[in-house]
């Protein structure tokens, strides 16, 4: 033996080193390393520093359970904090740091804490940082998220890729060990879909690293032979370096495949995770099971570690944990560490076994019957134990194990409690019923040979319940290695500090002390203590801190129970979850069939809801928003303008019904509505609030075209298909959004029609064949499909043009020209929304979900006549009250001054208070055509009070200023324009 | 400004988009091919109440082919039929001229269906080849596995947050459509996705 490598044997490839830093410092491992592994082989056990003593700490465990060896990964964007050494394999280039400490691992000033211990016990926080109260969140929170903790995030982004994938199986297989193979393959011989999945890099579970013997070969060679059979069969996906992490509703799982977490850097074209919803219609938990460490001083100093863990690391990574080695037993396993170490070259100076009766196998090795190590040696690293008789025994590594704790942990995470057995003094899982059942060691069976029966006995129930047949197969013969255990949780003789959870440094007395403040139920305990918490979730502290908590509570285990189990099973990275969906690719873009033309135009795009809409379109001189709006404006009003107003919802609503399911939708009546005819539409919440407005057009008796605003476009979908479908299913009548189908374009202004009598075929765009309100299907351009509304939003002569949406830029560049020698200009939704409010046209702002349709100056649109969605509420009192806020028009005294949206009104004479508010601006903009700031705004009874001078106070921007109220028809109220 | 002419042409959203090419990562052949179908004709059919029988039949008359069953598609070359709803359905079709295929069906099903032109509002992509079925799996919740799904199956779905019709075309071959306006945007999940296959757009 070299050092700490074992000359030959383990899964590693001694052809290949790979080199690594850890704290900076350059070690050489190999390919099949884990982190872990290749620093003990390299003779380091100190990992860490504990998160409240700074105590020094090793690695305690192999697998996916380490509570200790926790490490910096990476550099840059790619650092990420917490990674369990344990986990991670070695590649070559690996850079890893030690977490919580300063300066250095090796003397980290942090450890005086522990000469405080008794200071800091359980519940301390709470009792210590009490006063003063304001101290709390400035000053003493900080401070201990400084001196507490583990490692720190990234603030860089991360240059790495995410993705997430659905997967279908008829038997999803969680763990490829024994049980998790046999199941697989009973499942997979059938004919049935089999996923099988497995956290570790390489498939096979406990046989990579348990010497086992099964038909005649070793454990090994049975499991990679039953891998190769399974990955031939194309009804199968093996999914290693994949963790079922969490059990949702419909026996769906979350699953994590780290794709690229075992090189330096993923390929451009791969994720570096893979996030995964698994849909089984059956599933076999085969985890396995956790070995528990056992509570005496010192338990946590480096070099003292499972016993299986250093069997794993001898017999998988032909790592020696030690030259000479103690083991402390509860149970049968431990003798099989001592045997393995023994078989491999390693010393071992004695089992120490707290069983006065056992019968196991210890190979020559002296066994201490009915003893126990009372205290490990402190330091950087273990020299030896002494016994609760207070013999010593010098040693370099203390394997320990207090026998074996199921991993139950995805049965119960919908809530289902597992269940105390005496006999293996362990939590089973419940019966959760048959689409989820546990086999192998997660369920209990110890043996190899119940692991590898259960195994395909339970995939056989599970696949014959969805009609596959299984063949009768007697299982493989194997060899068994008894196991029986006696329940050992704490050592009280101990004198030096012992620890029931590692990763939060809880104490075997902090429990009692819980129990001696009241908090004696265990989900109390843990917030109490913190035993349980954290990234590891107590997988290796749980039971002995529940099994001495109930010793000090009186109780039996079984009355302690379990705290609750919750997803996820470990920690999983925020990346994972947010997949591709991250920057641009947040949410996905919607652009309109006029996108091009409208960037050809220059236009600035703002995103509304997921459209990108044209603000505004600046000249190359221009500079800020508010030129080229007035200027946009300006040739709106007096020349023409056109805008892409393609984002407004677009419903074909179709059938004999169609007029009166629109005449139920709507508060004002469309049964009466002439073909060829456009008309506004108001429609109410079922409580009497107005929900939406629209133009409806009726382009034939049985069809209308209805628009809605851009934002409520999906929302009046959905309200219409439940009020057919719940409300009036005995009308004959089809809608369907054809939003995307149409361009739709805005061509408003004084030289709004003889700009279009240049493009459209066949018509005459006169007040007599196309009136004000018309609308008609036509066609332009020598014959493309469009359909022309004489409607205006902005109060001029308008007209919305509509075509099939793969025309629509060359529509709008057709338009531009034929407008040319009128002045045609683009102009964008700010200008758009400036003219709404010089016209006083409600939007958004008003129709924020309070106001009814009188308090928007639109109650005479409310029928008299029929029946409407919001007619009944709308009668309320409250919402016919005199005193509601209305929409009116607002202007600044000052001509000069700006008001503001937001701004709050009161009384001219009165002071700021909520019981002073008067009411609110909605609505701004700067009229060009007016020249002043002007608004809309909701006042109480508000409609009396034109003329009436307020105070406008904004508390946020601190502008106190008063404000004229008027009619919220700033502009042309005589609809001049709009008729010209 | 481009000369307006009588012989317009549609222009695909897409067309700047995507690009001819070979793409990703080079692993041999590629493992998906992707394109854009266009120009396509698109209705919507929707049966009036009670009259899907009768549509069924009128259907089978015009076009030889049977109304799909929930889930399904039926008819392929000229014509085709997809289940996309309760009673709803597309009906698409290549080389048409300008709403030729809207007015073709609300003629002949007059009384039997509401029809509403989406030619122009949605956009179809074809994703096939060897990887195309777990390319999809990456965005669909619906199992596309031969046992659950195949050749002749119509689906409503999700995948990137964007709405899909989802139609198998053959063994390896499937077709997604889009609403217009997100289809670049999807365009860019989707070959993203395809990436680590290596992709070739035709």
């Amino acid at each position: 033996m070299a050092g700490f490598r074992l000359d030959k044997g383990g899964l590693i490839d001694r052809a290949t080193s790979l080199n690594f830093t850890f704290d900076g410092k350059s070690f050489t491992g190999h390919a099949g390393d884990t982190l872990a592994s290749a620093l003990i082989a390299n003779g380091v056990h100190l990992m860490g520093r504990s998160f409240k003593y700074h105590r020094p700490r090793g690695v305690i465990a192999s697998g996916a359970a380490e509570p200790n060896a926790l490490v910096e990964l990476r550099e840059g964007g790619r650092k990420e904090a917490n990674t369990r050494a344990t986990v991670i394999e070695l590649y070559d280039g690996l850079a890893a740091r030690s977490q919580n400490r300063w300066p250095s691992l090796n003397f980290d000033i942090g450890a005086i804490n522990s000469l405080a211990a008794s200071v800091f016990v359980a519940g301390f926080y709470y009792k210590t940082f009490m006063w003063p109260k304001s101290f709390w969140e400035k000053i003493y929170e900080p401070l201990i998220r400084r001196a507490a903790g583990l490692g720190a995030a990234t603030h860089e982004a991360d240059p790495d890729k995410y993705e997430k994938s659905y997967g279908h199986c008829d038997l999803l297989v969680i763990g490829s060990g024994p049980a998790g193979l046999s199941a697989a393959l009973t499942a997979a011989r059938a004919g049935a879909r089999v996923i099988l999945l497995d956290e570790g890099s390489r498939l096979g579970g406990s046989l990579l690293s348990e010497n086992e013997e099964i038909a005649g070969g070793s454990g090994y060679d049975w499991a990679q032979a039953a891998i190769a059979e399974l990955a031939s069969l194309a009804n199968v996906t093996l999914m290693p370096r994949t963790t079922a992490f969490g059990f949702y509703d419909g026996n769906v799982f979350g699953a994590l495949e780290r794709v690229n977490d075992h090189v330096l850097e993923p390929s451009p074209y791969e994720p570096r995770l893979r996030y995964w919803k698994i849909m089984a219609r059956k599933a076999v938990l085969a985890a396995g099971a956790e070995e528990r460490p056992i509570v005496f001083g010192g338990n946590d100093v480096p070099g003292v570690m499972l016993a299986s863990a250093m069997r794993t690391f001898a017999n998988r990574y032909a790592a020696a944990a030690g030259k000479s080695v103690v083991v402390f037993t509860s149970n049968d396993s431990g003798y099989r560490t001592a045997r393995d170490l023994k078989a491999k070259g390693v010393h071992v100076e004695v089992i120490v076994d707290s069983r006065k009766e056992a019968s196991a196998d210890a190979a020559g090795i002296p066994v201490l019957k009915g003893r126990t190590v009372a205290d490990a040696t402190p330091g950087k690293i273990v020299s030896g134990v002494e016994l609760s008789d207070h013999m010593h025994i010098a040693c370099d590594a203390l394997a320990m194990s207090g026998g074996w704790s199921p991993v139950v942990n995805l049965m119960c995470h919908k809530g289902a409690k597992p269940i105390w057995n005496d006999r293996l003094q362990a939590f089973l899982p419940p019966d959760i019923g048959s689409d989820f059942v546990a086999a192998g060691a997660a369920n209990g069976a110890m043996l190899l040979s119940e692991a590898l029966r259960e195994g395909a006995e339970k995939a056989s129930r599970a696949v014959g319940e969805l009609g596959f047949k299984t063949k009768k197969a007697a299982p493989p013969p194997c060899r068994d290695e008894a196991y029986a255990a006696q329940a050992l949780w704490w050592v009280k003789e101990s004198h030096g500090k012992a620890f029931v959870d590692y990763q939060n440094d809880v104490t075997p007395k902090d429990l009692p002390l819980a129990a001696r403040e009241g908090y004696s139920s265990i989900e109390l305990a843990k917030r109490y203590t913190t035993a349980g918490m954290a990234t590891d979730q107590g997988k290796l502290g749980n039971v002995n801190a529940i099994a001495i908590l109930a010793e000090a509570a009186g109780k039996s285990i079984a009355e302690i129970g379990t705290t609750t189990f919750r997803p996820f099973y470990t920690p999983v990275p925020f990346a994972a979850f947010v997949g591709p969906f991250t920057g641009h690719h947040f949410m996905p873009v919607r652009k309109t069939p006029l996108h091009d033309w409208a960037e050809e135009q220059g236009a600035v795009f703002v995103e509304t809801g997921l459209w990108l809409r044209s603000s505004w379109f600046p000249l190359p001189h221009e500079e800020g928003w508010l030129d080229p709006v007035i200027r946009e404006v300006n040739a709106a009003r007096q020349k023409v303008g056109l805008c892409d107003v393609s984002t407004l919802g677009k419903i074909d609503v179709q059938g004999p019904d169609a007029a009166e399911f629109l005449n139920r939708l709507y508060c004002n009546g469309f049964a009466q509505l002439d073909v060829g005819k456009a008309r506004y539409g108001l429609m109410l919440r079922e409580d009497g609030v107005v929900m939406d407005d629209g133009t409806t057009s009726r382009l034939a008796a049985d069809h209308f075209f209805m628009t809605t605003t851009t934002a409520n476009a999906a929302k009046i979908m959905t309200h219409m298909e439940f009020c057919h479908q719940a409300l009036w299913p005995e009308l004959d009548v089809q809608y369907v959004s054809v939003t995307e189908q149409w361009a739709q374009m805005a061509v408003a202004g004084p030289k709004a029609r003889p700009t279009l009598q240049k493009i459209v075929d066949d018509v005459v765009l006169g007040d007599e064949t196309f009136p004000y309100l018309a609308a008609k299907e036509i066609s332009i351009l020598g014959g493309i499909t469009a359909r022309l509304f004489r409607i205006s939003f902005s109060g001029e002569h308008a007209y919305e043009l509509s075509v099939p949406a793969d025309y629509g830029n060359l529509v709008a560049r057709a338009i531009m020209q034929a407008g040319e020698e009128f002045g045609i200009t683009p102009y964008g939704i700010e200008a758009l929304s400036v003219m709404r409010v010089e016209k006083g046209h409600v939007a958004g702002g008003e129709l924020n979900g309070t106001t009814t349709a009188a308090d928007l100056g639109l109650g005479r649109m409310m029928s008299t006549k029929k029946d409407y969605i919001g007619r009944m509420m709308a009668g309320r009192e409250g919402m016919v009250a005199k005193d509601r806020e209305a929409v009116v028009g607002i202007r600044p005294v000052d001509r000069a001054d700006r008001i503001r949206a937001g701004s709050h009104l009161l009384k001219k004479n009165d002071r700021p208070s909520l019981a002073n508010g008067q009411g609110y601006i909605t609505s701004v903009a700067y009229s060009p055509t007016l020249g002043t700031w002007l608004g809309l705004a909701l006042l109480k009874n508000g409609r009396e009070r034109h003329g009436e001078i307020v105070k406008v106070f904004d508390g946020i921007r601190n502008i106190h200023m008063y404000g004229e109220i008027c009619d919220p028809m700033h502009y042309d109220k005589e609809n001049k324009k709009l008729h010209a | 400004m481009p000369k307006v002419s009588s012989a317009v042409q549609r222009v695909s959203a897409l067309a700047d988009v995507a690009v001819q090419g070979r793409f990703g990562a080079d692993k041999g052949a590629p493992g998906v091919t992707l394109s854009v179908r266009h120009p396509m004709s698109i209705v919507t059919v929707i049966a009036r109440k009670g009259r899907s029988d009768d549509l069924g039949k009128a259907i089978e008359a015009a076009y030889k082919c049977s109304l799909p069953a929930v889930g399904a598609s039926t008819g392929k070359g000229a014509i085709s039929f997809h289940w996309c709803g309760a009673e709803q359905y597309y009906a698409i079709a290549e080389g048409k001229a300008e709403g030729e295929l809207y007015r073709d069906l609300k003629a002949r099903l007059e009384g039997l269906a509401s029809c509403s032109d989406q030619s122009h509002g949605r956009v179809i992509l074809r994703v096939s080849g060897p990887k195309a079925r777990t390319l999809l799996a990456k965005g669909t919740p619906i199992d596309l596995h031969p046992a659950a799904f195949g050749p002749g199956k119509s689906a409503v779905t999700q995948m990137a947050h964007v709405g899909v019709h989802l139609v198998q075309t053959g063994k390896d071959e499937f077709e997604l459509s889009v609403f217009r306006g997100f289809s670049e945007s999807f365009w860019e999940w989707l070959t993203e996705q395809s990436e680590e296959y290596g992709y070739q757009v035709l």
